[in-house]
């Protein structure tokens, strides 16, 4: 069964519609990149999973769960990472980690294993104990990784979780995303970076206007042929 | 989940610089103001008793008199504060403490504090009262306006949503965390509230002091829901505080000068003049349908009924016939008293009844009026002292002129009493009304406060229930 589906999902603005009659279905171990120019329905389609915003038609799935009807219980699956993970400036790293852990129900964990998390998130060891408020964009990325990490998240839903990172933070990121879909962790990225969407993703789909216009598997597209695809579609 | 939450809150509002710096400023006004209420209250009670004393021994000596010359003479009692005045004056200061006790005259209290230029009570405007009802509330403002609104533009509103956290236990936990961040700010000023009870010793009021707690604790759980309500709802956090500083303002400075404004137009008060000159007139002529003649006539007969004389006038001897006369004129009199004091009274407690009804829409008003019912200072309870003098001296002109009518025999109105006499009045005791009465008389404050706690909270629970998680 699909982890993350999507069945003729809508959502309009008044006479503006931001997504029009989206399908989408994403299985354990698979990570869909969403391409598109800002304003395509990337966030729009994320939102829509996460329940922030209602849709209009159709429904969203996760595990099997309509999000309309339950909300809460879909979160139990989910982790979510936008484009800036945003934490409690005043709480050191470890802190923050231990607050949203524990608040999706995973009390469980104490200290030692959030803090051997945050280094398997890539956090350096000393930076746990400080104040987020002095972390970088990288930084506080990790922490929202070692977030899903510890929460067992079956879906993650990214929203240009990369943008702004330098090279390395990105490939470091990249690597987390390519080891949770190793443990079969189904993922739905948004992104604008052609290149890593390749490196990582199993499916990518370009969305244009709210609609999905192309949807190709990674395995049989080399980068020249993905940045030609992309452009082409770019172009009105 | 909730102590989760609470704690995360408490974690990251005493984290906070700026919100350390305006709790400690609180604390500072709040124990200033204790410690200024505590030097005062001594002062005028160690005032009070000095005068009583001096009253009293004036009274014992001075010497030998015929009885109801000595009735005439009269005694001053002298208004004791209630035992929480120094956590909240009330009106106290505005009303008067000394009661001059006489034959043939009912007067008010004089002497009140606000009116002594040269008094403390200059400085008493910056009670403990104050602090707890108009500084603590923006103090919960400034701890709570971002407690939704700021989450919301950080963006952790959209990670708290994902972890699917029910919004009441947001909620829940949100509000236990600033009522913690305001425990550390009001525990030191409940320790001296309670230290400074003992210290002025005698007769701690315990009962009163202990409801004094959950009504605030109440009046700030409604400060706190409102400043959620406005943080859910604001476009922004600068937004929800304008509109909560906003609300502040209103409810406890324009509102209550409202009410006040409104209070003399409901009941409005006789001049001092005015009321004199009714006074006056009824002690001469008799209440309307009530002439003055007739009631002295019946208090007379019953008088005599009473005492086993009647239609015997003519046999007894004219000593204690005048006595009885004494006695039946100041009857008369008392009831012209009663009826115009009373009648003053009633109206002043009309306009503190608008007050408390003013309340519905400021639950400052609320806390105001309950506050100064249970310290023992507000209006009800300066009544009750009133009553009681007034009570004490029916009784000693009453006591005077029997003994006038029982021992003058031949001697007359040259017969004269003494010290024996003078010193077998009991001293002026007033012991304030119990809890249940104060409460009695603040019930419609009371409930009103419940009616706040409740509606506001249940807006809370709702608004939480909706809010907003992006933009």
């Amino acid at each position: 069964m699909a982890m993350l589906e999507a069945v003729g999902l809508r959502k309009a603005y008044g006479d503006f519609v931001a997504l029009h009659g989206l399908d989408l279905a994403i299985e354990p171990g698979e990570v869909f990149c969403l391409l598109g120019a800002n304003g395509a329905g990337k966030t729009t389609t994320i939102q829509l999973f996460l329940g922030f915003i209602e849709p209009t038609a159709g429904a969203v799935r996760i595990n099997g769960l309509d999000v309309a009807t339950h909300g809460l219980e879909t979160k139990r699956h989910i982790a979510y990472i936008p484009e800036n993970v945003m934490l409690y400036p005043n709480l050191t790293g470890l802190e923050n980690l231990a607050f949203f852990t524990r608040l999706a129900g995973r009390d469980d964990l104490d200290d030692a294993a959030l803090r051997a998390t945050l280094i398997e998130a890539g956090l350096q060891p000393e930076a746990a104990d400080r104040p987020v408020g002095g972390y970088s964009k990288g930084m506080r990325q990790k922490v929202g990784v070692a977030m899903a990490i510890a929460k067992g998240a079956t879906a993650l839903l990214l929203d240009e979780p990369t943008s702004g990172l330098d090279p390395k933070g990105s490939n470091e990121f990249s690597n987390l995303l390519v080891r949770l879909r190793e443990r079969g962790v189904a993922i739905l990225m948004a992104t604008h970076d052609l290149f890593r969407s390749k490196e990582v993703g199993t499916r990518v789909g370009i969305m244009k206007h709210g609609r999905l216009v192309a949807c190709m598997a990674t395995d049989d597209l080399s980068h020249v042929d993905l940045e030609r695809i992309y452009l082409e579609h770019m172009h009105d | 989940m909730i102590g989760i939450i609470a704690r995360k809150e408490l974690r990251e509002l005493v984290r906070d610089g700026r919100l350390r710096l305006v709790a400690a400023l609180v604390v500072l006004l709040l124990l200033a103001s204790m410690a200024f209420g505590w030097r005062q209250a001594a002062a005028v009670a160690a005032e009070r008793e000095a005068a009583q004393r001096t009253a009293d021994a004036l009274w014992v000596d001075q010497g030998d008199k015929n009885p109801h010359v000595a009735a005439h003479y009269g005694k001053h009692v002298f208004k004791p504060s209630g035992a929480l005045a120094f956590l909240d004056p009330g009106v106290d200061p505005y009303l008067g403490v000394t009661l001059e006790l006489a034959a043939h005259q009912r007067t008010l209290p004089r002497d009140a504090a606000a009116g002594d230029a040269s008094s403390l009570a200059r400085f008493g405007t910056l009670s403990a009262a104050t602090v707890l009802q108009l500084f603590v509330p923006l103090l919960i403002i400034a701890l709570g306006f971002g407690a939704w609104s700021g989450e919301r533009e950080r963006g952790t509103l959209r990670q708290l949503a994902a972890t699917g956290v029910r919004p009441r236990q947001l909620l829940v936990g949100k509000a236990l965390g600033v009522s913690g961040a305001l425990g550390l700010v009001l525990l030191p000023a409940a320790v001296a509230a309670g230290g400074v009870a003992l210290a002025l010793g005698e007769g701690v009021a315990w009962s009163r002091l202990a409801a004094l707690l959950p009504s605030y604790l109440a009046y700030y759980a409604v400060i706190v829901a409102i400043t959620f309500v406005a943080s859910a709802r604001a476009r922004s956090s600068r937004a929800a505080l304008v509109a909560l500083v906003g609300f502040w303002s209103v409810t406890c400075l324009v509102l209550p000068r409202l009410a006040s404004d409104a209070a003399p137009r409901v009941a409005p008060l006789p001049s001092p003049d005015a009321f004199a000159a009714a006074v006056k007139r009824d002690l001469e002529t008799g209440l309307p349908g009530a002439p003055r003649e007739d009631r002295v006539e019946a208090h007379l007969g019953a008088l005599l009924e009473r005492e086993g004389f009647e239609g015997a006038e003519n046999l007894m001897p004219d000593a204690l016939l005048q006595g009885f006369e004494l006695q039946a004129e100041a009857a008369f009199e008392d009831e012209v008293f009663d009826h115009h004091v009373e009648a003053l009274l009633d109206a002043i407690a009309r306009q503190e009844r608008v007050s408390q009804w003013a309340a519905a829409l400021s639950p400052y008003l609320a806390i105001r009026a309950l506050s100064s019912g249970l310290a023992g200072t507000d209006f009800a309870h300066h009544r009750a002292f009133q009553t009681d003098a007034e009570h004490y001296r029916q009784a000693l002109v009453r006591a005077l002129n029997e003994d006038f009518a029982r021992n003058a025999g031949d001697e007359g109105w040259r017969y004269r009493a003494g010290r024996d006499l003078w010193a077998r009045a009991p001293a002026f005791e007033h012991a304030p009304p119990d809890l249940r009465w104060a409460l009695r008389h603040n019930a419609v404050a009371l409930t009103l406060l419940l009616a706040w706690l409740l509606l506001a909270w249940a807006a809370a629970g709702f608004t939480a229930q909706r809010v907003r998680v992006v933009g």
